[in-house]
């Protein structure tokens, strides 16, 4: 499965998914939200004929309580025939990376339903979220959500110790011959 | 600019108070501080007061009051820029953007300068796409308010959106040029990558990479400058530089496709080379967990090396109990691919089932090891439309672990391939059955169930995971849900409850519509944010919204349907629904009906409690937000009135219309508009879908059908008149290169003579053409030999349903015989299940009287299935 950002064409095609996928829906301008508002942060997994079959939506935190930087989850889903291909450990990775890079997240956090057994374990085991609290009737229908958190600073040696082109000190020092052969 | 009737100060205090209140929404207060003037009798004819009331009566949802208001208060003051801005507001409230542009101008007249009103007349122009006007208004801004970034940014994106790059360069220079970075600062990245934007779609490739040989330090957006520089490197000819940064993008992210096949064009990889492989065997060493280094080069490894890495492939796979087939599914293009995996995958199941190995060297294998060996193979025979032996494997599945899941949900599949919706529906409620945990595996069964034309049931299913307190159907509603619409109208429509249809057609458009809408706050909103380069990109999206397949499709629907109502419209004692029943017993329709009463007490019922609840809630907002309403009230759907409706064709251009643009290259478009224009006569709007669908799909079967109805009904027209005459002459002869119906019908058939609907469309001509080939004619649509192509069951269908129309004349011998026919090949398929047969022939006579020498056009039963892709 492919993996890259989602572009603004990709959104409807993520509500799409969510829709099918999960109990926590939006309307569309609420994607778009996102989109406009974070466009590096959102990733979509996508099949050989261009189907989403699995998406983050994510964005950044507007006023954080604790004045720390941080991302948050606000949708993770990926499509049932296409689970354990290691998908959403893929997509959190390529998101969290985007926002130590684009807005200095400390950490990402997310709420998860107290009763989904299957996403926590997908939370604590593989993507190693920790509880942080518990948010009583968080949901709509009055269920408890836990408040989960990942620490981001992994990634942020990851982007200041890739020594390749990828890295955050510029492309162009260690390239200065490009300037000579012009 | 002062009123014609200035108000004293104590009453203009109280007018500003009116404004104050609208701001906060508090409304009722507003109302009350314009009485206090109105009931002066001095002011009681107070334009702007009266406009002020309309305006806030608006927001009370009292819209034909405040019309009321707000007209008789312009009428009192018409040089009063307030009383033309409220005007403009009022109308823009209710969507009327192209009034309200009108009334924003008119405001301006006498008060040109007035920010707020020039502000609402930019939005309003960019959102109706009015660039040149939105272009001077944004001047005005700039020049009114010049230490703004929103007056630059705005004056700017207007020349890039009329690709005036120069001008808008020129412009985001100048801003750039005042503006002071700070350390870390996103904002002014993304104006940045806005201008490096603008240079590329501009050309200019090499001004792109100076810009970021100059800014690249204060661009935060990391990816986006590796992926660009790539992409400018190979433009620059400079191929092994993108090379290089690609292969760092893979490193970073080596699931992106992309970025493996930029490597090789750059790198000029190509076949099965040495140098090729390196790369993956490099990604992998490194990302030992990456799983597209190893997917992708089986695509083009042959032989050997891909018998070899397909064997670890698959085995590495099945051990971890991976969903394997997904991921090499692109492989099955390939036969001599697919015989290789066959003839492994049955070796494993082999020494599995003997030896607990895959094969006889290797280790003993845990057991679910052939759980999922068997699982795979059902898959994979379920793909090559090997029904029996899908069943097979699978079976052995369930037998070997009764209770997973994905085996009831791979067994459904393969009974919807079969074409037993019965059956698969009953499968895939198993499956749901055991976790109604999953939503995935919840709007499955639903999406089962409404292929079933089991409507209520389906929502009954979905209402599991729909909020509380609001029926199912509503829910998904507002919350957008396209898929399930899209379904519910598929099976009303199968139903011939067209009226319903009609109505999930419409909440589809209007869906549509309301994401247009949407836009709207994020004209400003993004210019603040500076996410420039997205914010284009979302114009861009709207522009082209309609042509998403989730409209296409009902678009395709809702014509269809209309064109059915144009052909026979409801009598008056039509029930929406009740017109199927010619092909049902009697002892079915009973039960049917029964059913039918049920779910309408039901639905009553449900109905009673939801607008007791409505009512409630509405109460509530009301005691929150002082009632404002957002939007102008939409009229309500109403199936019956739907399906009674004057003016049909009208209807169906209305839904057609965005796709000629959008889907220009969809055949099926331009055949549905050539139905409605030559039953409206239209001769140049009949020829320009018969240009289109030539550029579309020429050889479609069903265009087929209109390029011969055109060339007969133009004969048929006798003399015409100028200038159409010499139009349609030099048309034609494009088009038909002098041929003659015949002449056409013959080539087609002889250049499609392997493809099965092809051979139903022209030998449906050749009878048309002349009766006599009637044998002929029937033989071509009904052969069934095994180097034809495209032999399905939606086909079959339709060729039995085309027999039994009538469309090759009378033949109930032949579709009986043809229908036992497709029974043998599709044993499972319940269409052409024997005991059904009865029917058919019933169906047969009842609409066999169609006078055989006018072509009527593709009939009315056209499916166009696409399958809607669900988990």
């Amino acid at each position: 499965m492919n993996i890259r950002c989602a572009t603004p064409n990709d959104l409807m095609n993520m509500q799409h998914c969510n829709l099918l996928c999960l109990p926590e829906n939006y309307q569309m301008k609420y994607y778009f939200y996102h989109g406009l508002s974070w466009p590096q942060l959102s990733y979509v997994a996508e099949d050989q004929s261009g189907t989403i079959v699995g998406y983050v939506l994510a964005k950044m935190e507007e006023d954080p309580e604790d004045s720390v930087p941080h991302g948050h989850i606000t949708s993770l889903a990926v499509k049932r025939s296409h689970r354990r291909l290691g998908l959403a450990q893929k997509l959190m990775d390529q998101a969290s990376r985007a926002m130590v890079e684009n807005f200095k997240a400390q950490y990402v956090s997310l709420h998860v339903r107290k009763s989904n057994r299957a996403a926590l374990h997908l939370y604590t085991e593989t993507l190693k979220f920790s509880i942080s609290e518990i948010e009583p009737k968080y949901y709509a229908d009055g269920e408890d959500a836990y408040a989960m958190r990942r620490d981001l600073s992994e990634f942020k040696e990851k982007c200041d110790s890739d020594g390749d082109i990828s890295a955050t000190k510029g492309f162009f020092e260690a390239r200065e011959p490009v300037k000579q052969e012009q | 600019m002062p009123s014609k009737n200035p108000l004293p100060p104590k009453e203009n205090a109280f007018f500003k108070r009116i404004l104050k209140c609208y701001e906060q929404k508090q409304y009722k207060n507003g109302l009350k501080f314009a009485k206090q003037i109105l009931a002066n009798p001095k002011f009681s004819e107070h334009g702007e007061t009266m406009a002020m009331k309309g305006l806030t009566l608006n927001c009370l949802g009292k819209k034909e009051e405040a019309y009321d208001f707000v007209r008789r208060g312009l009428r009192n003051d018409l040089t009063s820029h307030v009383c033309w801005h409220v005007y403009g507001l009022l109308q823009r409230s209710d969507r009327k953007y192209d009034e309200a542009i009108k009334c924003y101008r008119n405001a301006l007249k006498w008060d040109k300068d007035n920010l707020q009103i020039l502000r609402d007349l930019s939005l309003l122009q960019i959102q109706m796409r009015d660039i040149e006007g939105y272009r001077e208004t944004r001047y005005q801004l700039l020049a009114l308010r010049p230490g703004q970034r929103a007056s630059w940014i705005g004056y700017a994106m207007a020349y890039h959106l009329l690709k005036d790059y120069d001008m808008c360069l020129k412009i985001l220079e100048e801003f750039r040029k005042t503006q002071t970075p700070k350390s870390f600062d996103y904002e002014h990245s993304e104006l940045l990558l806005y201008q490096n934007m603008v240079m590329q779609e501009a050309g200019m490739y090499q001004e792109a990479m100076e810009h970021f040989r100059t800014y690249d330090k204060q661009i935060v957006d990391k990816l986006y400058i590796q992926e660009t520089l790539a992409s400018l490197y190979l433009q620059l000819g400079q191929p092994e530089k993108a090379a290089e940064i690609n292969k760092a993008l893979i490193s970073r992210n080596p699931e992106n496709w992309s970025y493996y096949q930029k490597y090789e064009k750059a790198m000029g990889l190509e076949g099965e080379s040495e140098e090729r492989l390196k790369l993956y065997t490099e990604i992998l060493e490194k990302h030992p967990r990456a799983s597209m280094p190893k997917c992708l080069p089986l695509t083009f490894v042959t032989g050997d090396v891909f018998h070899k890495s397909i064997d670890e492939f698959l085995k590495k796979a099945l051990r971890k109990g991976q969903y394997l087939f997904v991921s090499i599914k692109s492989i099955y293009k390939d036969p001599s691919k697919v015989k290789i995996i066959e003839d492994l995958v049955l070796s494993y199941v082999k020494n599995l089932k003997e030896e607990g190995k895959f094969d006889s060297n290797g280790e003993v294998e845990s057991v679910t090891v052939l759980l999922w060996t068997y699982y795979f193979l059902a898959q994979h025979f379920d793909h090559l439309n090997n029904i029996e032996k899908a069943l097979e494997y699978i079976n052995l599945g369930i037998e070997h672990t009764p209770l997973l899941i994905e085996l009831y949900v791979l067994k459904a599949k393969i009974y919807k391939h079969a074409g037993d919706t019965g059956k698969a529906v009953e499968m895939m409620d198993e499956a749901q059955s055991l976790d109604t945990a999953d939503r995935c595996i919840n709007s499955k069964c639903a999406k089962y169930m409404l292929r079933a034309n089991q409507i209520q049931e389906a929502a009954d299913m979905c209402s599991k995971f729909t909020r509380e307190g609001i029926s199912a159907v509503e829910n998904l509603n507002e919350m957008q849900c396209m898929w399930f619409q899209t379904e519910c109208a598929f099976a009303y429509k199968r139903l011939g409850k067209w009226g319903e249809a009609l109505k999930k057609c419409h909440e589809i458009d209007r869906h549509f519509t309301e994401i247009i809408e949407d836009q709207f706050d994020f004209h400003t909103y993004c210019m603040r944010k500076m996410t420039l380069r997205s914010y284009v990109g979302l114009l861009r999206l709207e522009d082209s919204l309609r042509g998403h397949a989730f409209f296409s499709r009902i678009a395709l629907l809702a014509a269809e349907i209309y064109l059915h109502l144009h052909d026979h419209p409801l009598t008056e004692g039509d029930n929406d629904g009740d017109l199927n029943s010619e092909n049902l017993t009697p002892s079915e329709l009973k039960k049917i009906k029964r059913k039918q009463r049920k779910a309408q007490k039901k639905a009553e019922l449900e109905r009673e409690k939801q607008k007791a609840e409505q009512e409630k809630r509405d109460q509530n907002k009301n005691k929150t937000t002082d009632g404002e309403l957002d939007g102008p009230k939409e009229e309500e759907l109403v199936p019956d009135k739907l399906a009674r409706v004057e003016d049909p064709l009208e209807q169906a251009i209305y839904f057609l219309k965005p796709l000629q643009n959008l889907s220009a290259n969809c055949v099926d478009v331009h055949v549905k508009a050539y139905e409605i224009y030559s039953r409206k006569g239209k001769l140049l709007l009949m020829l320009q879908s018969i240009k289109r669908g030539v550029a579309a799909d020429r050889f479609d079967p069903h265009f087929h059908i209109c390029l011969i109805h055109f060339l007969q009904y133009v004969k048929g027209k006798g003399e015409l008149v100028e200038p159409t005459k010499t139009v349609i002459e030099q048309e034609m002869k494009k088009i038909y290169e002098g041929k003659t119906a015949l002449q056409l019908n013959t080539d087609f058939l002889s250049r499609n003579m392997n493809s099965l609907p092809h051979r139903l469309a022209g030998a449906r001509m050749m009878y048309n053409l002349d009766n006599s080939r009637q044998k002929e004619a029937i033989s071509i649509a009904t052969t069934l030999e095994s180097d034809i192509k495209g032999v399905t069951i939606k086909n079959c269908v339709d060729v039995l349903e085309s027999l039994g129309r009538g469309d090759v004349g009378q033949c109930e011998q032949e579709a009986s015989d043809y229908q036992s026919q497709c029974y043998r090949r599709f044993p499972l398929a319940t269409a052409f299940c024997p005991h059904m047969q009865t029917q058919a022939s019933e169906k047969e006579e009842s609409s066999s009287g169609n006078p055989s020498n006018e072509i009527l056009v593709n009939g009315s039963s056209a499916k166009h299935e696409v399958e809607l892709d669900v988990c």
